[in-house]
């Protein structure tokens, strides 16, 4: 079953997931309509910077165990026995926070939803936008991503790949770089800055 | 194999569900004198504040018992484990027989010790039960009196105010939830809670209480009196162990367990608010009563049980909660002991009124305090948990800004 990657080394900070992420769980599914909607649609996933300011696209694991499954007060996270997604039945949630107190990414954000009880304040995060994937689309931040931070493949290839980017990045006379030479760059410069 | 659980609290569902996860054809019993579907008891106090509807409180379905295989007996007391005859006595029924038990019989509400405590209206706040008969008295209620200010103490307060009430709380130490917060954190709830309309006494306890059939007041330590509809007990709980044989189960602040949750008789485990475990910040023996900790305790008990060898880690106190306009995280030790092995980090924010702490024993965390913006608080509980040393400057864990991946190195 394919699955979101997260390659961090990859991620340029420009948060275009994170506008894909909360159009594509808006009401319209439209960014222009989006923008005027309320509750104002938002992401659930959050690009949050590095030591060194570099990016990162902070994502649900939908780790097996889930700690936030195990600790939530009011038996409303659970696990989808078909895709195995971790969800949040926001009927259920008492938005409580004890799931944000078991997260050990820290990617549980607490506001109203358009999926929501109008007015409730319920846990938001991913759901590996399981709907768009059950009408044979990509989940919508891999879509946006551009630099190759956040891909949709098979978990085997994905390795696969890692390994030979790492070979070949250690052999002599390599001639692909893990990383593309305008993002190794833009790095570079990041931490030349931050260096001085 | 017969596995035996007394208690449908979280320990003994989340044991039911590893067990039957393990051995499909195993024989398991459990034991409770609540007579319901499991549901979830920290939600009572939302059942107080109205916010949750009674039909909520179910953590599992109605089918719950079935669909798992389990013979639920309920509405029935333990009266004694006879480890002899490896039976369990159950008040007005055949003893049940069982291979492995699992005692998860939580905690009972702490009484206090004072004239006419027998009165109409006073109430403690461990069960549904026990919120269903404050919400049939609440019509008759213009002023409550609370003692303790504790979890459940602070919870009832709320829960009453919310509804109206006249609420004051009778406190030892000068600010609630002294057990859970520092003192910064504490003038904080504090300070929100008076502006709501909270009315403190600090230092001061109930000698005795007055009232023909139904509590009307209190009369107090310090000579002076509160008139009062309703008085709510929050002095802490107490481990539900009288069915134990002390003679050969070990019993200090709670039942004695090792790594794998099994007590000194073979074959007999606790887990939950009635086990006595290592707190993984403070380094010692330690109950820490919360939900989370009766979860991981009854899934480890029950693979244990089942045969497949799991090491709890240890618990770590911890806590979140709303009050009012206020987030409020408290995790692990956050008021070291003064003996010099730990130090503390303190960042705020009066403006945006955010608070946050961090208690360290050499470089490696050991606590911390959140007040508002507590969405990274469950990044630092994996730290503490972990033991770990930590490779970044710890005052980094205590900016708005922190977030995972400053905990990674460059990549
Ligand atoms: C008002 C309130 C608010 C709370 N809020 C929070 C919170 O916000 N966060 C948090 O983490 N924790 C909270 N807690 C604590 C949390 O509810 C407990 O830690 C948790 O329920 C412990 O689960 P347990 O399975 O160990 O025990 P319990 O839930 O106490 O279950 C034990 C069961 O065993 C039964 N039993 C006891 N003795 C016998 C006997 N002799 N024979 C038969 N049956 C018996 C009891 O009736 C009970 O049904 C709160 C508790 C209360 C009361």
């Amino acid at each position: 079953m394919k699955q979101v990657v997260v390659h961090p080394e990859r991620c340029v900070g420009c948060m275009q997931c994170m506008v894909a992420c909360a159009v594509a769980h808006s009401r319209s599914g439209q960014l222009y309509t989006a923008l005027a909607e309320r509750p104002r649609p938002r992401p659930r996933v959050h690009v949050g910077a590095g030591l060194y300011n570099e990016g990162f696209p902070n994502r649900c694991r939908h780790c097996d165990p889930a700690p936030c499954l195990l600790a939530c007060l009011a038996g409303a996270i659970f696990r989808d026995a078909h895709t195995g997604t971790v969800l949040i039945d926001p009927d259920k949630c008492i938005n409580c926070a004890s799931c944000a107190m078991a997260c050990p990414y820290g990617v549980i954000r607490f506001h109203e939803d358009p999926v929501a009880p109008p007015g409730k304040t319920v846990a938001v995060k991913c759901d590996n936008c399981d709907q768009r994937v059950a009408q044979g689309l990509a989940p919508a931040c891999t879509e946006a991503c551009k630099s190759g931070a956040l891909t949709y493949e098979e978990m085997d290839e994905a390795m696969r790949r890692k390994t030979a980017e790492v070979a070949r990045s250690v052999s002599t006379g390599a001639e692909t770089a893990a990383v593309p030479p305008a993002l190794a760059l833009l790095m570079a410069v990041k931490k030349a800055e931050l260096s001085l | 194999m017969q596995h035996v659980i007394l208690g449908n609290g979280i320990a003994g569902v989340s044991a039911a569900e590893a067990i039957r996860r393990m051995d499909p054809r195993a024989g398991i019993t459990m034991i409770s004198d609540e007579q319901t579907v499991p549901y979830s008891r920290p939600m009572i106090s939302m059942l107080l504040d109205g916010s949750a509807a009674p039909e909520q409180l179910p953590i599992r379905a109605e089918r719950f018992y079935e669909d798992l295989g389990v013979t639920a007996l309920l509405g029935k007391r333990v009266d004694a484990i006879d480890l002899q005859a490896r039976r369990v006595a159950l008040a007005g029924r055949a003893p049940v027989p069982f291979d492995r038990l699992l005692i998860a019989t939580g905690a009972d509400a702490r009484r206090v010790e004072a004239q006419n405590d027998g009165l109409q209206n006073i109430f403690t706040m461990r069960r549904r039960e026990d919120v269903q008969a404050m919400l049939a008295a609440l019509g008759g209620t213009r002023r409550a009196l609370v003692l303790g200010g504790g979890l459940v103490g602070f919870k009832a307060a709320y829960g009453l105010m919310k509804r109206g009430c006249r609420v004051t709380m009778l406190i030892t130490s000068a600010y609630p939830l002294s057990m859970q917060v520092d003192e910064t954190a504490g003038k904080m709830i504090l300070d929100e809670l008076l502006h709501h309309g909270l009315e403190v006494r600090v230092g001061v306890s109930v000698t005795a209480f007055e009232g023909r059939t139904s509590v009307s007041g209190a009369q107090l330590s310090d000579g002076g009196k509160v008139a009062c509809d309703m008085v709510v007990i929050g002095k802490g709980v107490t481990p539900a162990l009288d069915f134990v044989p002390l003679d050969r189960i070990d019993v200090d602040l709670g039942i004695r367990v090792d790594k794998h949750l099994e007590t000194g008789a073979e074959g007999v485990y606790a887990a939950g608010d009635v086990a006595q475990c290592t707190d993984i910040a403070r380094g010692r023996p330690w109950i820490n009563a919360i939900w989370p900790e009766a979860a991981a305790q009854g899934r480890t008990a029950g693979m244990n049980m089942a045969g497949r060898a799991v090491a709890y880690r240890g618990s770590l106190g911890r806590n979140v909660m709303r009050v009012f306009d206020l987030d409020v995280m408290t995790l692990g030790l956050v008021d070291p002991p003064d003996d010099g092995t730990c130090t503390a980090l303190t960042w705020q924010d009066p403006r945006r009124r955010m608070y946050r702490k961090l208690v360290l024993r050499e470089n490696v965390p050991v606590g911390a305090v959140l007040i508002n913006a507590v969405e990274q608080g469950g990044v630092l509980l994996s730290l503490i948990r972990n033991r770990a040393p930590l490779a970044i400057p710890p005052e980094r864990l205590l900016e708005p800004s922190f977030n995972v991946r400053q905990l990674m190195g460059w990549g």
